[in-house]
């Protein structure tokens, strides 16, 4: 179901200000309807790689081009194409859920602001208790009203990392399936960074597994566990890193 | 999309967050409501309630009459009604004729009467000395002190009269009392810049003037710290960035959390305002003075309008720090710098003239908005309308230009990832 290469990362390199190389030379592309994950220990340059994506962090080298535009060169314009949840992303706790969908409709500047609130409130299944403070909802129905406010105006790229970091395993099923409806019924594409192997299996059609900056391989998770003689991703993920050191 | 358009929504959430924000509302209006009321009114109040001890000790208790002048002089008269007086203003009063009461360590004040005073006092060629102690770190003894010194003050004023009268009726000279004691006299009034003398109420003006000048102090610092919160807290609390990944600059969000900031500000010197209406009606009952005299609506607005740029400036001159730093602490710990020196110049402005310092050190000054908000007030106060307007022009323009290079600092990378 995938079509043709909507982002294209070439020779991606961040280094700090402290001197942290990290993220040393990413190239990749990512299909239009694809969902495509990024796997790595803690520190391998997974957030450091999605945030130079979502523009919020600039490359110190390399390029990444989506659909055609220069994300570095013209953020402001490759935003309107993004959905970017972080890992870590909080809700306004004295603001009502649907006023959250509200001001981020307003804010990407959506003309039809009440059918795109309506369509956030359908991803975010949460009903009733989308006019209460986000302050009161639980862990799980803050990343659903987060993720509905990334998906409701259907960007043709969502960048997740981490969606169902911290999540129980209902909560983190619930947040999946929001994933998987969603490129099915927009055939728009997602880029995700995942530690849980399971998830990464259901959810994507290509794996790049990442260590210390690097992508030391690519490929299908049932590619990924012929390649590496492996029952599982996991398998895979653990021989892979014990062969590239 | 459009810079006021975002502006527009950006500022609708900050509003209706902090409107849902009681605690930051309640304490920002609070705090300047009270404090300048609660200063006066607690600082009379309390005054009045400290105990103080005075000592009267007559070591002398005698009565003395200078035959020749024809006056009595009793030291018994003096300590009774010294103590009658004291007692009357509220303080706890001992007479005692031995000066082993001195040793006592709760006694804050002693008069003492030596031995020989009412001798002294009648006489033609002696003069009589009292001796006052005060006990040290004592503030409240000053004024007991004060008022000791007034009783004497009057006290040697009748024996003088007494005194003269006697020596002009014995010599028979055509003078007056007046004339022998205080041939040279002083009389101080007060001018404004025609030259012309000024009432008592315009003094008083002059006088809330210098408060309002001091009351910015409390209208930098609250909003100081909204802008903090808005921008460190943000990141803490991690709704930052989420924010910094939608299609607006990081200018415009910060942008909207200054005008929140100085509308908050601006409610806050308007409970500032009300606070000082409330402590001046009671100058007014006090004074006698109409309450509208003192009260110039003009002033106020000045006041507002200088309060909105004082703090535009002083949150633009904090903005490049904030950004920069990793938590909420380190950020307040900057920009109290910053406040602090808004604090010493307003400080400072309660006490001196500004628009009276000499150019050389006040032009070097000019460089610090601080200064104009203070000449704003200062100026207009004395008279010089023009220069007030001035200054407010400058102030605005400054503050402007400040927040100008102040947003040219900003990125969204340094907003997230903070170097410090």
């Amino acid at each position: 179901m995938t079509g043709r290469d909507m982002l294209v990362v070439n020779d991606l390199h961040k280094i700090y200000d402290d001197g942290t190389h990290a993220v040393k030379g990413l190239s990749f592309t990512l299909k239009q309807g694809e969902i495509y994950g990024l796997i790595g220990p803690n520190g391998a340059g997974k957030s450091t790689t999605l945030r130079m994506i979502a523009t919020l962090i600039k490359p110190t080298r390399g390029s990444i081009y989506l659909n055609g535009v220069d994300v570095v060169k013209e953020p402001l314009k490759a935003r309107k194409m993004i959905g970017y949840l972080p890992e870590e992303a909080e809700v306004y706790p004295r603001l009502t859920g649907r006023e959250h969908l509200l001001f981020y409709a307003r804010l990407y500047g959506i003309e039809n602001i009440e059918e795109t609130v309506e369509y956030g409130a359908e991803i975010s299944g949460l009903g009733d208790k989308l006019d209460k403070k986000a302050g009161e909802y639980s862990k799980g129905m803050k990343r659903r009203l987060l993720l509905a406010l990334v998906l409701m105006r259907s960007p043709q790229l969502a960048i997740l990392d981490e969606p169902t970091s911290g999540l129980d395993v209902y909560a983190s099923v619930r947040v999946r399936r929001i994933i998987k409806e969603y490129v099915s019924k927009t055939g728009h594409s997602v880029i995700l960074s995942s530690h849980n192997m399971l998830e990464v299996e259901y959810l994507c059609d290509r794996v790049s597994f990442i260590i210390n900056g690097k992508i030391i391989t690519t490929g299908s998770p049932s590619e990924l566990k012929a390649r590496y003689n492996a029952l599982n991703l996991e398998e895979a993920f653990v021989k892979a890193v014990e062969e590239h050191g | 999309m459009s810079f006021t358009r975002d502006l527009g929504v950006l500022l609708w959430k900050e509003l209706l967050d902090l409107y849902r924000d009681r605690r930051t509302l309640f304490t920002s209006i609070l705090l300047p409501l009270i404090s300048l009321p609660l200063i006066g009114f607690m600082g009379i109040a309390l005054v009045e309630q400290q105990p103080v001890l005075v000592a009267v000790v007559d070591l002398d208790n005698t009565t003395a009459r200078n035959q020749l002048l024809n006056i009595t002089v009793s030291s018994r008269w003096l300590a009774g009604n010294t103590t009658r007086i004291l007692e009357k203003f509220g303080y706890n009063v001992t007479i005692s004729h031995s000066i082993d009461i001195v040793k006592n360590p709760d006694i804050d004040v002693a008069l003492i009467i030596p031995k020989g005073f009412s001798r002294n006092a009648s006489s033609l060629n002696n003069t009589a000395r009292v001796k006052v102690l005060r006990r040290a770190g004592v503030q409240a003894a000053v004024r007991a002190e004060s008022t000791i010194y007034s009783i004497i003050n009057v006290f040697s004023r009748n024996i003088s009269d007494a005194k003269l009268n006697a020596v002009i009726r014995l010599l028979g000279l055509n003078a007056t009392i007046p004339a022998l004691r205080n041939p040279v006299t002083a009389r101080t009034e007060v001018v404004g810049i025609s030259g012309q003398p000024v009432s008592r109420a315009i003094v008083l003006r002059n006088a809330f003037a210098r408060i309002l000048v001091l009351a910015f102090s409390f209208v930098v610092t609250p909003a100081a710290s909204y802008v903090i919160d808005g921008i460190i807290g943000e990141r803490e609390r991690k709704t930052i960035e989420l924010l910094l990944a939608s299609p607006t600059t990081p200018q415009r969000i910060i942008y909207a959390k200054l005008v929140a900031a100085t509308l908050l500000g601006l409610i806050t010197a308007l409970a500032d305002i009300i606070g000082l209406v409330v402590y001046m009606v009671s100058v007014s009952i006090v004074s006698g003075v109409p309450f509208g005299v003192i009260i110039d609506p003009l002033l106020l607005i000045l006041h507002s309008i200088t309060a909105f740029f004082t703090i535009l400036s002083t949150i633009s001159i904090a903005l490049p720090f904030i950004t920069r730093t990793r938590g909420i602490r380190s950020a307040s710990n900057i920009v109290s710098l910053v406040t602090i020196v808004a604090l010493v110049f307003f400080f400072t402005g309660f006490f001196v003239d500004y628009i009276r310092l000499p150019s050389e050190i006040l032009i070097p000054l000019y460089l610090i908005p601080f200064t104009h908000s203070i000449l704003v007030i200062q100026g207009y106060v004395l008279g010089y309308v023009s220069r007030a307007l001035i200054h407010l022009a400058v102030l605005s323009i400054a503050s402007i230009a400040l927040l100008i290079i102040a947003s040219k600092t900003i990125n969204t990378e340094k907003l997230l990832i903070a170097p410090l």
